[in-house]
């Protein structure tokens, strides 16, 4: 019989808080990966929004006498939809793997996590990386279907293509987390991508284009007020107009706009989702 | 010598509720120490404050003389800790499961795989190593929470209800592997439980009731002191129901099935069959059980352990 310790172990060593976080990581990476329907969603997404609705619309986008306005897009709408259906499948990825909180709080698993000598910090990090990962790796799905959109992609853009990417998913998983955390139950995914993923994306100008040729005034007699304000006011409109910036040099809004929101989409998102989480 | 765990005037309130009052007890390192109490007696609040989950409104909780509040990280490695509600990841593996924990804890590569297979053995999951949890048996996953606890060497192995839902067989099983572990790892172990005869093999019993400790004592002397003899029997009748508790009014107390009467005196037992012993049936007698020792602290039943928890969904 060993004799029974009487003395207490010191505090985690800093280089545990790595590993710590990598395991966290790890669980959301595993799940993502045995989670067929998820998979199933992340590959035909993009195949629908892409191949059916793209080539299905593509013939009716150019340029039009409306009135006196003219719209010029020097895009066909394949190629205008494309960077959007990146952030789409971005953002299902994302906000899905962070209300996998919610799931983990009904369990119980939560509890395991949270008698760990983890900081919330660095719970809350692996989380949310675990979620980009998942979240990139759907956006990369879209990038295969680059030929069929007509996009050529340069090997120069993809690098920041992917950090574009990458600050988009950190921001949208955070965000998740702080739904999930004022959620007291779970009402099914559906409620999530109704609420707030589709009404984000359709307000983001991602399926039809706020023509940056035309003035203000022009572009209210297009379109009614209020739909302009949400989209102005939406900040995926930008993940978006940044996306397109890098993929088919086009951007309705000044080009610099997109890497200042989505930053400030990433770090105000993730400061706001510890403050939630510090609370459990 | 420092105590495993020190709580010293420990109180918690939820709302108008109070669910602990002025709580002060030591458990000394290597003891079994058992929480005993019925629904709503404040049990798991306490483990929660022990385990840095919950906040108590007044006093402290040192574990070895760490204190929770000041240093809960610090707390928390000395503990493992086994809850009520099963708190596996159902998707992935077993050693996933374990691999994770030993991460989260900050325990060494090479050491965490060493743990990891002989804690498998201890518990008799090696064969199940590589199977996804949602497909273990209740008693398996069980297991498979205390393993866990276990690996980063935490020193206490704190369980709420750990054989709660499980059948007999399984119950007994998982104390077999629970005092094996302790002989081996030399763990302080720090239960709640319903089940009296859990309790009978523990170096201490606090038995609390309303978030008060009512008792606090060896189940030797707890018994010794409290425990009166007890008959159990069903009434044939509603008439005989009503003439023993008419005979005997101080000495009777219901039962969910029928009734319970203490023995005063030796010669009680003889008079009351040759009155009543054709009269009545499934007799049995409570031999100073801790649960007559609950009875007459408090004047009531233990009551039926919490529901398992239900919830096996599909994550």
């Amino acid at each position: 019989m060993t004799t029974p310790r009487t003395t207490p172990k010191g505090n985690l060593p800093p280089l545990a808080l790595a590993g710590g976080v990598y395991a966290i990581w790890l669980r959301e990476v595993k799940r993502a990966v045995r989670d067929r329907g998820q998979l199933i969603g992340g590959i035909s997404r993009p195949l629908l929004w892409v191949l059916v609705l793209g080539i299905g619309l593509n013939p009716y986008f150019r340029g039009e006498v409306y009135g006196q306005v003219r719209f010029v897009i020097p895009y066909t709408y394949l190629q205008f939809i494309f960077p959007a259906v990146i952030v789409l499948n971005i953002m299902y990825t994302s906000v899905q793997s962070a209300v996998s909180l919610i799931w983990d709080r009904e369990f119980g698993f939560l509890r395991e996590v949270l008698v760990s000598p983890m900081p919330r910090l660095f719970v809350l990090l692996g989380k949310v990386l675990g979620g980009v990962t998942v979240a990139m790796f759907h956006g990369c799905l879209v990038l295969v279907l680059a030929r069929f959109a007509d996009v050529a992609i340069a090997p120069a853009s993809i690098a920041y293509g992917l950090f574009l990417m990458f600050l988009l998913a950190f921001g949208l998983t955070s965000l998740g987390i702080i739904i999930a955390s004022r959620v007291r139950s779970f009402e099914g995914f559906g409620v999530f991508s109704n609420a707030v993923i589709l009404p984000l994306y359709f307000l983001s100008s991602s399926i039809f284009p706020l023509d940056p040729a035309l003035s203000r005034a022009q572009t209210l007699i297009v379109y009614p007020e209020w739909l302009v304000m949400l989209i102005e006011l939406n900040p995926i409109t930008y993940a978006v107009d940044a996306l397109r910036g890098n993929f088919i040099g086009f951007n309705q809004f000044a080009p610099h706009l997109g890497i200042i929101v989505l930053t400030s989409m990433a770090v105000g998102f993730f400061l706001l989702a510890f403050l939630e989480f510090r609370k459990k | 010598m420092i105590p495993a765990i020190s709580l010293q005037g420990i109180s918690k309130h939820y709302g108008e509720r109070q669910a602990l009052t002025d709580i002060s007890l030591d458990i000394a390192p290597g003891e079994i120490f058992a929480l005993l109490g019925p629904n709503g007696a404040g049990k798991t609040t306490l483990l929660h404050i022990i385990c840095t989950i919950l906040a108590a409104d007044e006093g402290t909780a040192r574990i070895f003389g760490v204190d929770v509040v000041r240093e809960p990280a610090r707390a928390r490695r000395n503990l493992g800790v086994v809850f009520q509600q099963n708190s596996l990841d159902r998707r992935l593996t077993v050693t996933e499961n374990l691999e994770f924990h030993g991460l989260v804890h900050g325990v060494p590569h090479k050491l965490r795989r060493a743990r990891i297979k002989e804690l498998l053995e201890a518990v008799d999951l090696a064969e199940r190593k590589n199977a996804l949890v949602e497909t273990l048996s209740a008693g398996m996953a069980r297991r498979l929470e205390i393993a866990r606890a276990l690996v980063h060497d935490a020193g206490i192995l704190v369980m709420d209800e750990p054989t709660v839902g499980l059948d007999p067989e399984s119950r007994q099983a998982i104390w077999h592997y629970i005092d094996n572990l302790r002989r081996e790892l030399g763990l302080t172990i720090v239960t709640t439980t319903h089940y009296v005869e859990e309790v009978e093999n523990c170096d201490t019993v606090c038995i609390l009731d309303g978030g008060r400790i009512v008792a606090l004592d060896s189940p030797q002397r707890l018994r010794a002191r409290h425990g009166a003899e007890y008959i159990r029997l069903v009434p044939n009748d509603a008439a005989v129901e009503a003439a023993i508790k008419a005979a005997y009014p101080d000495l009777v107390s219901p039962l969910p099935n029928g009734l319970l009467l203490r023995i005063p005196d030796a010669g009680f037992t003889k008079a009351f069959l040759a009155e009543y012993g054709d009269a009545v049936s499934e007799l049995s007698f409570d031999r100073q059980s801790l649960e007559s020792v609950f009875l007459a602290l408090t004047g009531r039943h233990l009551g039926r352990p919490p529901a398992p928890s239900g919830k096996g969904g599909r994550r």
